[in-house]
């Protein structure tokens, strides 16, 4: 059986990737999809938890697949705002998006 | 004989409750109604008199008692409205309403034309209700309540001409002078209350007569609650608001200083005379408030020259007197001299009013003459005067006789010296404006004058009648000659119910007090009407005297100087206070401190949306370390 051990590791290291593709790049469509990452970390983590604590029960199968769904479901949403900001500034750069201030 | 339920003192209620209903419609309604809701008013007093027959009547044939509901409850003590019917209380009806009946149907033709007649009758109903329920509320609290209904009253009946300054700022002196008392009463209260957890007033009276309150909280009490009565009852030094309220229509000065406002201290000190019994030196400080109030009353009297001021000092006086004569025991002969004077001062004003009305003068120095132009005035008048001098048979002589053998019993040689000169000066003082004003030589100006019509002079002869008879009551043969009870032979039986202490009567006191009247009468008569002492010639002689008794012994100029030295000085540090600290510094500086912080804070507002993301990574980062160091 693998150890505990990789799949956090595992977990981890991507959610950093993410993490670091949130903050780093200036794409709408790229930070979108380095969430997308960090979300799939926690299911990672979910289900090894769930498989190795409580095998019988699914409940992290269970969170994983809400999680899954609702982020399906941010995407769509996100990428419709993506559409929209790109009609409107031919753009998707972030760094151009900073009216939301004083 | 079958026995027909008519109406008994469990309805003495209604009395009071008749005239707030007027006062109610007159608001709502008034401007609706014939004579603008005067007629309202009259017939809810009038109402209330022949109510009063009926208390009367059952309380002479049964015993005192008292009535109440419960208002609310809180804890453990119960607050109460109630009503105590006992001769004393019975007595303050039968003046009141019989007094404020007089007074409203005079003020139909006094009043006639007044742009707010609706409003001063309504207020007229309403002074009635606040003092009827004066009387007869059975504990301290309903009795502070109808005490400042009565306060709020007199300052809307004395600023009834609010357009004139000097009446509103009349007003304003009456309501802050008699404030100062009522505060001192308030405190008196509450710490009956805090004593015995009660305001109900027989259970006070009870614990102080069996002396469950210590005799320096009694004293003190005692004294705080002569010091309401004092700022009501004009007592020197609170005095001075009295003369200024003159600035009222005058049937609003004959129901201030005779039946209801002034009174009401009188009757305070009477009702709650119990304490003062037991309270050490409680009645000395009354005795002494009282002779001091009667001196300056009535040498003011003497140098005022406004008609009405010279009555409002007369009445300062006469107040003295009824206090001298409650601290000195004479708890009877003050009652009967609160009901005689009531009927003789309130005629005193009514005439006053009458010639005021007729003339438009109040100076009495312009006027001169009047009986033969103003008869029924002039002979009422004189008869108040008489009485007010107290000349037998009218009814000042047997109340000031009986005040006089109390203050003689029981207080000292020199008090009681003093006593008489004020007999000697009132009888002067109420000499001069009689025979200043209505004999001599009629001025020509005041040719048109007129007497005042009947709705007028009705009433004003129905207070002549009962200024001449009132005083009889004393004598023991009253009850039996109306078929009363055995018990109730006179007044001093009928308020005595326990004790039965009939008249006393002195012959030597009797005939010097009326020499000492008639002297004076005479002097008055040299002085002001033949003209051999030349009043002016003795103002030349003591000018001094004569011009600080003019200045009102600087009083008022004391008591401004005193406003603005202390009042205002303290009054503009309050102010400094509220403006710089409350004002610039808590609220504006708060709302500065917040628009500061804003303005420098926002500026880590980027907008970038990584900042954001930085921020919540970094928060979260920080926020499970210290989870993790924590537990």
């Amino acid at each position: 059986m693998i150890p505990l051990e990789y799949f956090l590791i595992l977990s981890a290291a991507l959610f950093c990737i993410g993490l670091y593709g949130v903050l780093a790049r200036r794409n709408a469509v790229l930070i979108l999809m380095s969430i997308e990452l960090m979300l799939n970390a926690v299911n990672i983590n979910l289900v090894a938890f769930s498989s190795r604590l409580a095998p019988s029960e699914f409940l992290g199968q269970i969170f994983a697949i809400f999680v899954i769904t609702v982020a399906a479901a941010e995407v769509g949403l996100a990428l419709a705002i993506v559409i929209r900001l790109y009609r409107n500034r031919t753009s998707v750069n972030v760094d151009e998006i900073d009216i939301m201030k004083w | 004989m079958p026995s027909i339920n008519l109406p008994g003192m469990e309805w003495a209620w209604l009395i009071p409750g008749l005239s707030l209903l007027a006062f109610a419609i007159i608001v709502f309604l008034g401007k609706r109604l014939p004579g603008k809701g005067s007629y309202v008013a009259i017939t809810a007093i009038g109402l209330g008199f022949i109510l009063f027959w009926f208390v009367l009547k059952d309380l002479l044939y049964s015993r005192p008692a008292t009535f109440n509901v419960t208002w609310f409850d809180v804890s453990k003590y119960s607050l109460k409205w109630g009503m105590i019917i006992d001769p004393l209380s019975v007595l303050m009806l039968g003046v009141v309403t019989s007094v404020a009946f007089a007074i409203q149907v005079y003020s139909l033709g006094y009043m006639k034309g007044d742009p707010r007649f609706g409003w001063y009758f309504a207020v007229q109903a309403l002074f009635a209700a606040s003092m009827l329920g004066l009387v007869l509320a059975d504990n301290f609290l309903l009795l502070y309540i109808t005490w400042e209904l009565v306060g709020i009253c007199s300052y809307l009946l004395i600023g009834f001409w609010y357009e004139r300054r000097s009446a509103a700022e009349a007003a304003k002196k009456a309501f802050v002078t008699t404030r100062l008392g009522d505060v001192g009463l308030l405190i008196g209260i509450l710490i009956l209350f805090k004593q015995l957890g009660t305001f109900d007033m027989s259970t006070i009276f009870q614990a102080a007569q069996r002396g469950d309150i210590s005799a320096g909280i009694l004293t003190l009490v005692a004294i705080l609650i002569f010091l309401g009565a004092m700022g009501k009852s004009a007592q020197f030094p609170l005095h001075v608001w009295l003369p200024d309220a003159m600035e009222g229509p005058t049937p609003v000065s004959a129901l201030i200083h005779a039946a209801t406002m002034v009174a009401a201290g009188v009757y305070l000190v009477a009702r709650s005379f119990p304490l003062f019994e037991v309270a050490p030196y409680a009645l000395d400080v009354v005795a002494i408030i009282g002779l001091l109030t009667t001196l300056i009353g009535s040498t003011l009297a003497l140098v005022m020259t406004d008609l009405k001021r010279i009555i409002a000092y007369s009445t300062i006086s006469k107040l003295g007197f009824m206090m001298l004569a409650l601290g000195s025991g004479g708890y009877a002969a003050a009652m009967l001299y609160l009901m005689t004077h009531a009927f003789f001062k309130a005629l005193l004003f009514l005439g006053a009013g009458s010639v005021i009305h007729s003339t438009g003068k109040q100076d009495i120095r312009e006027m001169g003459g009047l009986w033969r132009k103003m008869p029924v005035t002039a002979v009422t008048f004189i008869v108040a005067a008489i009485a007010l001098a107290g000349l037998p048979p009218l009814s000042g002589f047997f109340s000031k006789d009986e005040a006089l053998i109390a203050i003689r019993d029981a207080q000292s040689p020199v008090v009681y010296l003093l006593a008489l000169v004020a007999v000697f000066l009132s009888a002067l003082y109420v000499a001069r404006p009689a025979f200043v004003v209505f004999f001599g030589r009629l001025k020509p100006e005041n040719a048109h004058a007129h007497e005042s019509p009947p709705v007028m002079t009705v009433p004003m002869m129905a207070l002549a009648f009962m200024s001449i008879i009132s005083g009889f009551f004393v004598f023991n043969w009253v009850g039996p000659l109306f078929g009363l009870p055995a018990q109730f032979k006179g007044f001093g039986a009928f308020l005595f119910l326990e004790h039965p202490e009939a008249f006393h009567f002195d012959v030597m006191l009797a005939v010097y007090s009326t020499l000492i009247a008639i002297a004076a009468l005479g002097l008055g008569w040299t002085i002001y009407h033949k003209g051999l002492i030349s009043p002016a010639s003795i103002m030349e002689r003591f000018a001094g005297v004569h011009r600080v008794l003019v200045n009102k012994f600087y009083m008022d100029d004391f008591y401004q100087a005193i406003i603005n030295r202390v009042v205002l000085a303290f009054s503009n540090l309050v102010a400094l206070f509220d403006r710089r600290v409350v004002n610039d510094t808590g609220v504006n500086g708060t709302a500065n401190l917040t628009a500061f912080a804003g303005y420098r804070l926002r500026y880590h507002e980027t907008g970038k949306f990584y900042d954001y993301a930085l921020a919540i990574a970094l928060g979260t980062t920080l926020i499970v370390i210290v989870a993790f160091l924590v537990t």
